[in-house]
C-alpha cells in the first residue's frame, strides 16, 4: 500500500504496474498504446478522474520517442502530413485539458471520464468486430475472383471525399501519396486531440482509423505518423495536466516501470504469437473492461452506496488486464513448446509463430 | 483435465476464472477500504 499524496489516496503499487504492464504488452500486438484502458482501470480502482487523466496522459510521451525513432528507421512516418496535423493536435488537446479542468472544477471529472470511456470503450469493439466482418468478406469475395489479396485492404471510401474537398492550402504528402486540404488534417488533428487531452489517451485507436480512412494513408503510414503526433499531444498534454495539478509523479513512476517491463516482454512475444490472435482476444476483453467502467459508473451515480457495484468494477477491469496477460505468456510458453516438439494443444500452433 | 488441454474454449474459460478470482481476492484485500472519487 502506497500513500499517493497528490492522488489522495492509498493504493497497492502493483496495480499501477499490472496496468502499466498490460499496456505495454498489449501495445506490441496492436499498433496503438492501449491507454483508453488506463484512465477508466484507475478510477476504477479509486484514483479521481483528473489524476487518472493527468497520469494516463504523462507516462504516454516517453512511449511515443521510443516507438517513433522506431517507426522512422522502418520509414512509416510522413512528415508532411505529420507536421501539418500537429498544430490542430496541440490547439485539440488545450481544448481537451481546459474540458477536463472545468468537469474537475464542478467536481465531475470521474463520471464524465467514465461515461466517455464506456462510450469509446464499446465504440472500438463495434469497430473492430464490424471491421473484421467486413474485411473477411472483402477477402473472401476477391478470392472467389481468383485475384490475390495485396498487403492493404480497404473497404470504405470517405477518404475519396476528403481528398476532393476543394479549399486551399492543398498539401501534397509524397510519403503517403495523398493529396488533401490542409484544413482536412488540421481538423482530423483538432478532434483527435481534443480526446487526447480530456481522456489523456495518445488518441491513436482513433487517429490511426482517421488517417486511413479520412486522410487516405495506408495503415502503416497511419502508425507511423499517428506516433509522431503522439509525442507531441503526450509531451503537451503532459505539460498542460502538470501546470493544472492533474499528476501524480509517484503513480506515473510505477506505471512507466511496468510498462517498461510489458513492452520489453511485448516485443518479443510478437515474435512467437501471431497478431490477430490477440486482437481477437482484446476485441472481448474489451467488452470486460467497458462493463467494469460502466458498474463503477453506476457506483458513483448512486451515491457509492452499494458495495457489491464497486467490487465487480475493480474484478472486471484487473480482471481483464490480468486475463490478457496471462493469455499472451502463456501464449508464448506453448510456442516454445512447440518449438521444442513437446506436446502442446491441437488448437495452439495456429496462433503461435514456429520459433527458430 | 483432457478436454481443458484440447479445448480452446475451455483455456479460455478457465484463464479467465483465475484472472476474475485473483483480481476479487485483491479487491477484499487491499481495495475496499482505500476507494473513494
Amino acid at each position: 500500500m502506497f500513500d499517493f499524496a497528490i492522488g489522495g489516496m492509498q493504493a497497492p503499487i502493483f496495480l499501477l504496474m499490472i496496468t502499466g504492464f498490460t499496456v505495454g504488452i498489449v501495445g506490441g500486438f496492436v499498433g496503438v498504446g492501449g491507454g483508453y484502458m488506463v484512465t477508466p482501470a484507475l478510477i476504477v480502482f479509486g484514483f479521481p478522474g483528473y489524476i487518472a487523466s493527468g497520469t494516463d496522459a504523462t507516462h504516454i510521451a516517453g512511449k511515443g520517442v521510443i516507438a517513433s525513432i522506431r517507426h522512422r528507421q522502418l520509414g512509416n512516418i510522413d512528415w508532411t502530413l505529420a507536421l501539418t496535423m500537429v498544430g490542430g493536435t496541440m490547439l485539440g488537446v488545450e481544448l481537451g485539458v481546459r474540458l477536463l479542468n472545468y468537469t474537475k472544477s464542478i467536481g465531475l471529472s470521474g463520471p464524465a471520464l467514465l461515461t466517455g470511456s464506456v462510450l469509446i470503450m464499446f465504440g472500438l469493439f463495434l469497430y473492430t468486430q464490424i471491421e473484421t466482418h467486413r474485411a473477411h468478406k472483402k477477402i473472401h469475395e476477391i478470392s472467389e475472383q481468383g485475384e490475390t489479396v495485396g498487403r492493404e485492404l480497404k473497404t470504405s471510401k470517405v477518404h475519396i471525399w476528403f481528398q476532393s474537398i476543394p479549399i486551399l492550402p492543398i498539401v501534397k504528402c509524397t510519403h503517403a501519396r495523398v493529396v488533401i486540404s490542409m484544413w482536412a488534417i488540421v481538423l482530423v488533428g483538432v478532434a483527435t486531440g481534443v480526446l487526447a487531452g480530456f481522456f489523456g489517451v495518445g488518441g491513436g485507436f482513433i487517429r490511426v482509423p482517421a488517417l486511413v480512412y479520412v486522410i487516405g494513408a495506408t495503415t502503416h503510414i497511419g502508425v507511423g505518423t499517428d506516433l509522431v503526433e503522439i509525442v507531441v499531444s503526450g509531451a503537451y498534454g503532459a505539460m498542460r495536466q502538470t501546470m493544472s495539478g492533474n499528476v501524480d509523479m509517484m503513480a506515473v513512476l510505477f506505471m512507466i516501470l511496468g510498462a517498461m517491463i510489458g513492452a520489453q516482454f511485448g516485443s518479443i512475444a510478437t515474435s512467437f504469437v501471431r497478431g490477430p490472435a490477440i486482437r481477437y482476444i482484446l476485441s472481448y476483453s474489451l467488452i470486460l473492461a467497458t462493463t467494469g467502467a460502466l458498474l463503477r459508473l453506476i457506483y458513483v451515480l448512486t451515491g457509492q452506496k452499494i458495495e457489491f457495484l464497486a467490487f465487480f468494477a475493480v474484478v472486471f477491469t484487473l480482471g481483464e488486464m490480468l486475463f490478457l496477460c496471462l493469455f499472451i505468456v502463456s501464449l508464448v510458453i506453448f510456442s516454445v513448446r512447440h518449438t521444442h516438439g513437446k506436446p502442446v494443444p491441437k488448437w495452439v500452433p495456429p496462433l503461435v509463430v514456429a520459433a527458430t | 483435465m483432457k478436454w481443458l488441454w484440447e479445448s480452446m474454449f475451455g483455456y479460455w474459460m478457465v484463464l479467465l476464472l483465475i484472472s476474475l478470482g485473483a483480481a476479487a481476492l485483491v479487491y477484499v484485500l487491499w481495495l475496499h477500504e482505500n476507494m473513494h472519487i
